[in-house]
């Protein structure tokens, strides 16, 4: 067999060889660190409550002090799209202005960084953000074209780089939208961190995040930002086709906590999916909770707001038996 | 420049010259690290117009210095290997006439890079339907980093490059990368006639198109069949009356322009955005604008 006949063929086998091994159980997740996390489960039924009432209820339960930190809000800012509920909402943005700055924080910036669109503060004035956050235009950055720094090793690169806004922030909030993701089953607030990469560099999308892995990818970004904190937006999120063409559903809740692996983990219980099966998450056991044992749920319980969100063909087999 | 859509540039232009860094290039916003894109697209806003030369000179500089050994360009100072943005670099040596060594080594750069989903691997796995999306790997296109897929914008901006500078530069392969990269454009449209920024179908599901990456596909088509851009040429001036976005507007006007067209002048709207590349892009759209620096005619 001459290379050039070897080569198509070993590309054939190595990538069936990776279907096959998709398709197998996956493996038990380990344990995780030491001790236990705690998650809040905050119950709200729309947009117009009180929501820095609630979010304050939330934190409290989780016990964050941010008493002179420099906060980073980070939304999940997509798609031009506003008769949806791609993005997570503008209320949710300005009750977390306001709930940081009543918590102490020195300061309280907002940065994202859109995967595909590269109108950045267009798509915030579609999304209701300049409308609803005061003075937003002073406190935004768009992280795709902020100033750049290098950091070493992140996923073996040697360089790697992200917005200065974004490495001078003593607590990146994850403000996350509660939605599945045709690619990598669910996006919650550990997939949020994709915003934190620039474009300017790495493009729109940020193709080399794919090829890291889109699982490796989240790890490696949660792995490198551990001063962070997750508030997800589960009042309306996304079932079916997301991240952008799925449906809405109402779910009425706020899902918090510094852990965002045991956040994610409840979220996906929540929406009817099994954590263990979802990659980013299995993969994530070193830096967080997954089990149920070791997250202390706090506020509602999992079961009085669990409803199932509708999955497309290809992930049906992530769904909570 | 007497007309009211004449002051309005020069209040663009005057933003471009009165934001221009110490070390000669443009940031995305005034004050910011200069960044190679929003310079290319203040330098081609500001090409010509007098007492710019200086001005377009030092960016020049700054832009050069930044060319790796491999011919590639870094997209700031700050950034180590090149990207995409090598392209640009070509395009603006073309407007400034220039076809040096440094020049050469950045079109070998483009011709040697392909997206990676083109590999033997890739195309095996699509062939076995192994593939998420719909696509068709057998074109090579180009990505925004070595290594990775093509997608739209990255192979636009390389093909305005290979095609203007395709009389200086005249190779086979240069026509075949010009004339696949076509026909990757041409195969990845969405089925509402427009372009995504990479797949039209991912999971089975059509994707929407882009008003921004729209226009971008069109003006990397240039010089393409009539029939072949009626439909996206329509599509391109509905998305100029009805996106939201100003950048995609900029592009579109600028897209409709070089195939043609007379739009209405984009983003007198944007006169207060501080955005520098939205900026150039606007001044570049406009009638009396450089937009024809774009325009590439027939194909290589």
């Amino acid at each position: 067999m001459t290379r050039r006949q070897f080569i198509p063929l070993a590309g054939v086998a190595a990538t069936a060889g990776y279907a096959s091994l998709k398709l197998q159980k996956p493996p038990k997740v380990p344990d995780g660190p030491p001790g236990s996390s705690a998650v809040a489960i905050v119950r709200a039924r729309s947009y117009s409550e009180d929501l820095v009432s609630h979010m304050l209820d939330g934190v409290r339960q989780c016990g964050l002090d941010v008493r002179g930190k420099k906060v980073l809000l980070k939304p999940n800012l997509v798609e031009f799209d506003s008769a949806t509920v791609v993005n997570t909402d503008a209320s949710i943005i300005a009750a977390a202005v306001e709930l940081f700055h009543r918590l102490g924080a020195s300061e309280v910036k907002i940065g994202e960084g859109p995967g595909h669109r590269r109108d950045t503060l267009d798509l915030a004035d579609d999304a209701g953000y300049r409308s609803t956050v005061p003075k937003f235009e002073s406190i935004f950055t768009d992280l795709n074209r902020d100033d750049v720094a290098a950091i070493h090793g992140f996923a073996g690169e040697p360089d790697f780089y992200f917005a200065k806004t974004v490495l001078a922030a003593d607590l990146i909030v994850s403000l996350a939208k509660m939605k599945t993701h045709h690619w990598a089953g669910a996006t919650l607030s550990m997939k949020n961190f994709f915003g934190l990469v620039p474009g300017s560099i790495y493009g729109w999308p940020k193709n080399k995040l794919h090829y890291i892995g889109i699982p490796e990818s989240v790890v490696e970004l949660n792995r490198t930002f551990r001063n962070t904190f997750a508030i997800v937006d589960g009042v309306i999120g996304m079932e079916g086709n997301g991240p952008i063409q799925g449906t809405p559903k109402h779910c009425g809740v706020m899902v918090m906590g510094s852990d965002l692996v045991a956040v994610d983990a409840t979220c996906c219980r929540i929406m009817g999916i099994d954590p263990e099966k979802v990659d980013y998450l299995r993969m994530a056991a070193d830096l967080g909770h997954v089990h149920p044992g070791r997250i202390e749920q706090r506020g509602e319980t999992i079961a009085s707001v669990h409803s199932n969100f509708a999955l497309i063909d290809e992930f049906q087999q992530l769904r909570l038996l | 420049m007497s007309s009211v859509g004449g002051v309005y540039l020069e209040s663009r232009l005057k933003l471009l010259r009165q934001t221009q860094n110490v070390d000669g290039g443009w940031g995305y916003f005034p004050g910011k690290q200069s960044w190679f894109e929003p310079t290319t697209y203040a330098m081609l806003a500001l090409h010509g117009r007098p007492g710019s030369e200086d001005s377009l000179e030092r960016a020049w500089k700054l832009l050069r210095s930044w060319q790796t050994p491999d011919g590639s360009s870094r997209p700031n100072s700050q950034v180590q290997g090149g990207t995409w943005v090598t392209a640009q670099a070509v395009t603006l040596a073309c407007v400034r006439g220039i076809y040096d060594d440094k020049v050469r080594s950045s079109v070998d750069w483009l011709l040697r890079v392909v997206g990676a989903e083109s590999s033997v691997a890739m195309r095996a796995a699509a062939f076995f339907h192994l593939l998420k999306t719909k696509a068709d790997v057998s074109h090579q296109g180009w990505p925004w980093r070595d290594g990775n897929a093509s997608w739209i914008e990255p192979t636009v901006q390389a093909l305005l490059a290979l095609k203007k500078i395709s009389k200086s530069y005249p190779s086979s392969e240069l026509e075949r990368r010009v004339a696949d990269g076509e026909a990757l454009i041409l195969s990845r449209r969405c089925s509402d006639g427009g372009w995504n920024c990479g797949n039209p179908n991912v999971l089975n599901y059509d994707l929407p198109s882009y008003p921004e990456t729209t226009a971008l596909a069109l003006l990397g088509l240039q010089g393409r069949s009539r029939a072949e851009l009626d439909q996206p040429l329509a599509l391109a001036a509905r998305y100029r009356a009805e996106t939201r976005s100003s950048l995609a507007r900029a592009w579109l006007v600028i897209a409709l322009r070089c195939h043609g067209g007379d739009p209405q002048p984009a983003g007198q709207d944007s006169s207060g955005s501080i955005d520098i590349m939205l900026t150039a892009l606007e001044a570049l759209g406009h009638p009396e604008g450089n937009y024809r620096l774009l325009e590439t005619g027939g194909a290589a």
